[in-house]
């Protein structure tokens, strides 16, 4: 008994002191299966900020334990369960389609366990959550930044595509009419699609039918391409607008010239970075991939940097770099935070406010066209 | 919905069931032999596609690319058997069933590892994605193409199993593989070779599949592969002629419920679905099936 006691007096002892910790992020990103394009640029913005910092105030290191979820929603949820029990880390990073983080945060918050998404902008991720919180604008201001942007530009009378499988898309397709007809533009149809499939020549057909003005496509990049590429062969010759689901090289390389003029609202362009920590985000990212830098990396990016700069106020108030509770209320009070994609604010439900890009597929490349701010 | 736009939904429910009936024969014709669901034969297709991708990036031109994929596809699929399924011919069906998922799942995720999950632009050639326009109606060239080789190969693997040696043997494997042996028939030979048979019109599955969806990734074979062993059992798995009826009702009922009910577009697969359930329900072997223990193909 004795020995049990002075092993565990030593063990305090050790912990108590100031030896340095290493406190870890668990990252759940889909580096594989349709979406693996959005795992994979994250992974590369989140390595870039990783490798230019990855001390803390007082010394303490910080590990990455990242896991591929496939783009699925049930093992989103597993790894989150796998990073807790497992790994023991402290924060959760990820992931990047709402229907995946909204299966993650439940667990999260279960664990009173900080969560972080950096780039899913469903609404419903954060409602009702206290840990969960998010680097990037949400939907209702994304589908108003379409709608504002294609009745600017004199198109009255719009097709809404919306993927059924993707709560991102239901939902950005409903801030978009709801924007859209609220200042006087008319939605002729709505066509569904599922995301995986690849024939859309029926949903072609029916818009053809339509013949809209523009065609609002919520959905993510490799339906996008298919689509587009289906409909310039079908002779629909209307305007795609998208959002940050499409914004991806994959985009052009599979739709290849048939993708020329598809406008997409997203959440950074190298094009429009002006800060000092964005001009060093994308100098480091060039050398190392030697492209142009990509939004999901740089929001990965700015998600990082907030949970090491919520580590950091939390070592500044005399507490743990582990403290669960005091990063989590340093997250959620995030104020001003000087980030890659611009300044975050964090507002009362947990949701990035800040600006948006409209970006244009010229070229092959994504040309900048404006800046919307909230 | 107009005339045109009816027309051209009808040429469209056309090219996409000729899509899944010609990868619907090559799920058939293995069943028809071994009575396996060989749930490998949509990552098969991947990898046939995938090897054209990497041939033709390496320099070769396309109908040589097709032909490295087609013949690699043949390697990978009699390996298959030799490692994987020929160990367990006197197992019962089910290990072999699990073994068939096992090698799908390892198919998926040896090409995610070796080239990631980020899908790729398949280098479809110019001369196979125009578009004829006849009147207001689009006409793809693989609309027209595509049905003409499945009905090419349908003869062609009829003329194989009713007209040759080789033909007769498989036939007479599907009945009773320890007679066939006794008769001093090569078993293993001819059972390697349905597998050659199969995992070569996979591949020529999945390349026409890569060249109307310019698309690939190491996943795509799911989703493809699962609706055309939807639609070998509606048109009565173990039939080729059924394969083939099955893949274009198939094609129609997914096209026509999008274009009639545009709202329910999501659900397309739902009333796909339930369509081979309602079948199955009044004609439990699917619609050319016979009884399991009578003839095959």
């Amino acid at each position: 008994m004795k020995k049990i006691v002075s092993i565990a007096a030593a063990a305090a002892l050790m912990s108590s002191m100031a030896f340095a910790k290493e406190v870890k992020i668990g990252v759940v990103l889909p580096l594989t299966g349709p979406i693996a394009a959005f795992g994979q640029t994250s992974k590369g913005g989140l390595d870039i900020a990783y490798a230019q910092n990855n001390k803390l105030k007082n010394g303490d290191t910080v590990k990455l334990v990242v896991l591929d979820d496939r783009g699925d929603k049930v093992e989103a949820a597993t790894a989150v369960k796998r990073l807790l029990d497992k790994d023991k880390v402290t924060v959760i990073l990820g992931e990047v389609a709402s229907s995946n983080s909204m299966a993650m945060a439940p667990v999260a918050e279960k664990a009173k366990t900080p969560m972080i998404t950096h780039a899913s902008t469903n609404p419903r991720v954060t409602r009702g959550k206290k840990y969960v919180t998010r680097a990037c604008f949400i939907d209702p201001f994304q589908g108003a930044v379409m709608a504002k942007y294609a009745l600017d530009n004199g198109m009255k009378n719009a097709v809404v595509v919306t993927d059924a499988k993707q709560d991102y898309s239901v939902g950005l397709s409903k801030a978009f009419k709801k924007a859209y007809t609220g200042a006087g533009g008319k939605v002729a149809k709505t066509v569904l699609i599922n995301s995986g499939d690849k024939d859309f020549n029926a949903q072609v057909a029916t818009i053809k039918a339509a013949n809209p003005d523009i065609i609002a496509f919520t959905g993510y990049y490799p339906e996008a391409a298919l689509l587009v590429k289906q409909a310039r062969a079908m002779g629909v010759k209307a305007p795609f607008i998208g959002a940050d689901g499409v914004g991806f090289p994959e985009l052009v390389k599979i739709g290849g010239k048939d993708a020329e003029g598809f406008m997409y609202t997203d959440h950074f362009n190298e094009a429009a970075a002006s800060s000092a920590e964005a001009k060093a985000y994308v100098d480091a990212f060039h050398k190392k991939y030697n492209k142009p830098a990509d939004s999901m990396g740089a929001l990965a990016a700015d998600a990082y940097g907030m949970i090491l700069s919520a580590m950091n106020a939390c070592i500044d108030a005399g507490k743990a770099s582990d403290d669960k509770e005091c990063i989590n209320a340093n997250l959620r009070g995030t104020k001003g935070y000087k980030g890659i994609t611009g300044v975050i604010t964090i507002n009362e439900n947990g949701d990035a406010v800040k600006s948006a890009v409209v970006n244009e597929v010229k070229d092959g490349k994504f040309a900048y066209k404006t800046t919307v701010n909230p | 919905m107009d005339f045109t736009t009816f027309l051209q939904q009808m040429i469209n429910g056309f090219s996409l069931g000729s899509m899944y009936a010609l990868i619907a024969i090559g799920y058939t014709m293995v069943y028809g032999v071994l009575r396996l669901i060989n749930f490998a034969h949509g990552d098969i297709m991947m990898v046939g596609a995938f090897l054209v991708y990497l041939a033709h990036a390496a320099g070769l031109s396309f109908p040589a690319a097709v032909l490295v994929g087609v013949l690699g596809a043949i390697l990978v699929g009699v390996l298959t058997d030799k490692v994987a399924y020929k160990p367990l011919r006197e197992a019962p069906k089910i290990s072999l069933l699990i073994t068939a998922i096992g090698i799908s799942f390892f198919l998926e995720n040896l090409f995610n590892v070796l080239f990631g999950g980020v899908p790729r632009a398949f280098p479809a050639p110019d001369y196979l994605t125009q578009v004829i326009h006849i009147g207001k109606l689009y006409l793809p060239t693989t609309a027209l193409v595509i049905p003409v080789v499945t009905l090419l190969i349908l003869a062609g693997v009829l003329w194989v199993l009713y007209r040759t040696k080789y033909g007769m043997a498989i036939r007479a494997l599907a009945f009773d593989i320890p007679t066939v042996k006794l008769m001093g028939i090569n078993a293993d030979g001819i059972i390697s070779l349905v597998f050659a048979l199969g995992s070569a019109l996979a591949a020529v599955g999945g390349i026409f599949y890569a060249i109307s969806y310019p698309s690939i990734d190491p996943l795509m074979g799911i989703i493809v592969g699962l609706k055309a062993f939807a639609a070998a059992v509606l048109g009565g798995i173990g039939s080729v002629t059924g394969a083939v009826l099955g893949g274009f009702i198939l094609g129609f009922t997914e096209i026509l419920v999008v274009a009639a009910f545009p709202d329910l577009g999501g659900y397309k697969d739902a009333f796909a679905f339930f369509f081979l359930i309602l079948v199955l329900l009044f004609r439990p072997t699917g619609i050319m099936g016979e009884d399991l223990e009578r003839g095959r193909f």
